[in-house]
């Protein structure tokens, strides 16, 4: 089992928003997490990647059988976890060269390969800004400085390609994104889906799971998830909306 | 009404004026007059304190309790100084507490062609030389401790760039303090003829970590039409000392003055540019990175004037400040009813690493043309938390995080200097100085 979320419960604020959250990710697995506004999608995937301010009152997760909530957020990173930003972070005057360089060898360090040299590293990287269908000139720019929203979603993406984790998490990657941003996110997730590496998908929209196509559909409502499904979920959704959900659990 | 002074502070200035008085002894009666002066000016108005807008906070409360004096002469071998050379290729003046040390510097006699440099205490031999050195003595006498200097005159450097002479070697000039409670008078006289090029790096540095020093420095730059100065000053004494530096810069019409202060280091330190843009087509750059941590207080501000038509002036002033630290900043451009078309910037940014820092900023506009195009800003705030996160979330451990982020805001403002090997030696120096 790549991750194995029982019973979990956080809060923020003194706000309760988990109440009891369960899932299973097995490697190899595409899964999504659909939810109408509030119902702690973005705060399960700040949970797990570790953000501070979010407080986890109950229940446990299991990383490859390791117990993710005692780790810092890096070494959750280090060990294969990602998380694609809702909002990725400008950081003026690190270039993504150096920012990414240094992350590729934090976690090849974990892996307890040697690290890479600036040589090496920028073989590496356009190897992988190829097989994105990216602007070579990404890595001589500041991270996110001056990005488009597309433009931080892609490189979001391109840091995933490069740290190569287990496990992938896109918190609301597609939110603010056209059409053509849209499938060159879905397309580079696509070229990194493996056997080995599982990806959870939060999403408040169809569109970018009808290029990603997951195995498993969850519906988050009021800190749970209250129903699953396989791809057909998503378009009975579209139709349905989440009324009828949120009308059957409601008062819960 | 005459300015009260406590005791404390009586003391020092009737100590400073004494050794001026000992200064007088040996030489002309024209340095004599000038220092006797100056002294008679200084006993007047004293030094400053709290009350003083301008010095409010940067106090000199401590800095009073030392009497500084003029120590014997330490002699240096080229290994004393070899931590502190730089990484580039350049002519070398040294001086040592204040002196002017001919065994550790460049044969002067050999200069590329254009370019002569003496000592001030070899040039107060000859008098007529002497009448150039206090050519801007109105606008010294505005500052304290500019004040302070004149009526100390012993050593210092002059420069002199022939007209079209186009330096490529940088020049690099080491002030190496040795001596405890010892006294660094420096009296720098720069000219530079019509469309000279030129490249000045100065660096402050001590001996060893535990010596108390002053040191207290006045730079008149004359930028003759066409030419360019640009340089680079590098303040990274150790935490005990004191620096002061006024530089006085004056600029004809069509040149260039572009300079980054590095300052790093004593207890209490004051950078101050007085840059008068006297002529039409002038560019002017200031820049400054300052670190502070512990209790020290680092003090870094510009008076801008521009006269003439068409001037371009641009200002980053960055701080980042840790411990109980003290940042001041102070800046001020001044446009003249001639100046219309000025284009004039003035920014100041700071990040405050600790809670108990503390970043005091004042930025200035004073316009009297009304055809210019003038901004100034500050802002001081703590590193973003989701930066932070950011990092972590790609592996880096958050001390490494929090490192990245600080050097590449402090290192912001040293992408003014043009020349690569010294940018890179400044920017690694900043970068040693935040990793502790």
């Amino acid at each position: 089992m790549l991750l194995k979320v029982e019973n979990l419960q956080a809060q923020v604020e003194e706000k309760q928003i988990l109440k009891g959250l369960n899932l299973e990710v097995k490697p190899g697995e595409v899964h999504a997490i659909m939810g109408p506004n509030g119902s702690g999608k973005s705060t399960f995937a700040s949970v797990l990647a570790g953000r501070e301010d979010y407080e986890v009152t109950a229940g446990s997760v299991a990383f490859n059988g390791e117990d993710l909530l005692e780790m810092d957020p890096e070494e959750r990173a280090r060990k294969g976890l990602f998380l694609a930003f809702q909002y990725p972070v400008e950081i003026p005057g690190v270039s993504n060269k150096l920012f990414m360089q240094t992350a590729v060898n934090a976690v090849r360090e974990e892996k307890g390969l040697p690290p890479l040299d600036m040589f090496d590293f920028d073989e590496y990287a356009r190897e992988k800004i190829k097989l994105l269908d990216m602007r070579a000139d990404l890595l001589e720019r500041s991270v996110n400085v001056g990005f488009s929203g597309g433009e931080k979603k892609r490189n979001d993406i391109f840091q995933m390609a490069l740290l190569e984790p287990k496990l992938c998490i896109l918190d609301e990657t597609d939110s603010g994104l056209d059409i053509d941003a849209l499938r060159i996110v879905a397309n580079g997730v696509n070229a990194l889906r493996s056997p080995e590496r599982g990806f959870i998908v939060v999403t408040h929209y169809q569109r970018l799971l009808d290029y990603i196509k997951p195995d498993h559909v969850h519906v988050l409502y009021n800190g749970r998830i209250v129903k699953s499904g396989g791809f057909e979920l998503v378009h009975e959704l579209e139709e349905h909306g989440y009324d009828d959900i949120i009308q059957q659990h409601q008062g819960e | 009404m005459a300015k009260k002074f406590t005791p404390v502070m009586q003391s020092a200035m009737t100590h400073y004026a004494q050794l001026s008085d000992d200064l007088n002894k040996a030489e002309s009666p024209y340095l004599t007059a000038l220092r006797q002066s100056a002294k008679a000016q200084f006993l007047e108005q004293g030094f400053p304190t709290r009350r003083d807008e301008d010095w409010g906070y940067t106090k000199l409360t401590d800095f009073v309790q030392t009497h500084f004096r003029l120590q014997g002469i330490s002699h240096l071998t080229q290994a004393d100084i070899l931590p502190f050379l730089p990484s580039f290729g350049a002519t070398r003046i040294v001086l040592v507490d204040g002196w002017f040390s001919e065994s550790l510097s460049d044969d002067l006699s050999a200069l590329p062609k254009g370019v002569t440099i003496e000592s001030f205490e070899d040039l107060q031999q000859v008098p007529e030389s002497a009448v150039q050195l206090q050519a801007h003595q109105q606008d010294v006498a505005q500052e304290p401790f500019a004040v302070m200097n004149t009526m100390l005159l012993n050593d210092g450097v002059v420069i002199q760039i022939d007209k079209h002479a186009v330096l490529e070697m940088p020049l690099f000039v080491l002030h190496v303090q040795t001596q405890p409670n010892h006294l660094s008078n420096l009296r720098n006289r720069i000219t530079v003829g019509e469309y000279a090029d030129v490249t000045l790096v100065e660096a402050y540095v001590s001996l060893s970590d535990d010596l108390c020093a002053l040191t207290n420095v006045v730079s008149e730059i004359d930028i003759a039409s066409h030419a360019r100065v640009k340089q680079v000053v590098l303040q990274q004494q150790n935490k005990q000392s004191y620096y002061f530096n006024n530089q006085f810069v004056y600029q004809a019409e069509h040149s260039g003055f572009n300079t980054l202060y590095a300052g790093l280091g004593c207890v209490t330190s004051r950078h101050q540019n007085h840059v008068y843009m006297n002529g039409e087509h002038i560019e002017t750059i200031q820049n400054s990175a300052c670190y502070a941590t512990g209790a020290q207080t680092v003090d870094s501000r510009s008076y801008t004037e521009h006269n003439q038509e068409h001037g371009f002036s641009q200002q980053l002033h960055k701080y980042v400040l840790d411990g109980e630290a003290v940042g001041v900043f102070n800046g001020m451009i001044k446009v003249a009813r001639a100046a219309q078309k000025t284009d004039g910037q003035m920014d100041n940014k700071n990040l405050l690493l600790s809670d108990s820092a503390q970043m005091d900023t004042k930025p200035q506009l004073e316009i009297y043309a009304d055809d210019v195009k003038c901004s100034h800003g500050s802002a001081t705030g703590q590193i973003n938390k989701e930066q932070i996160f950011y990092l972590q979330a790609r592996g880096i451990p958050r001390p490494q995080a929090v490192r990245m982020i600080t050097e590449a805001f402090l290192l912001e403002p040293v992408e003014v200097v043009s020349h690569g090997a010294i940018r890179e030696w400044v920017a690694q120096i900043l970068s040693q100085t935040l990793r502790g």
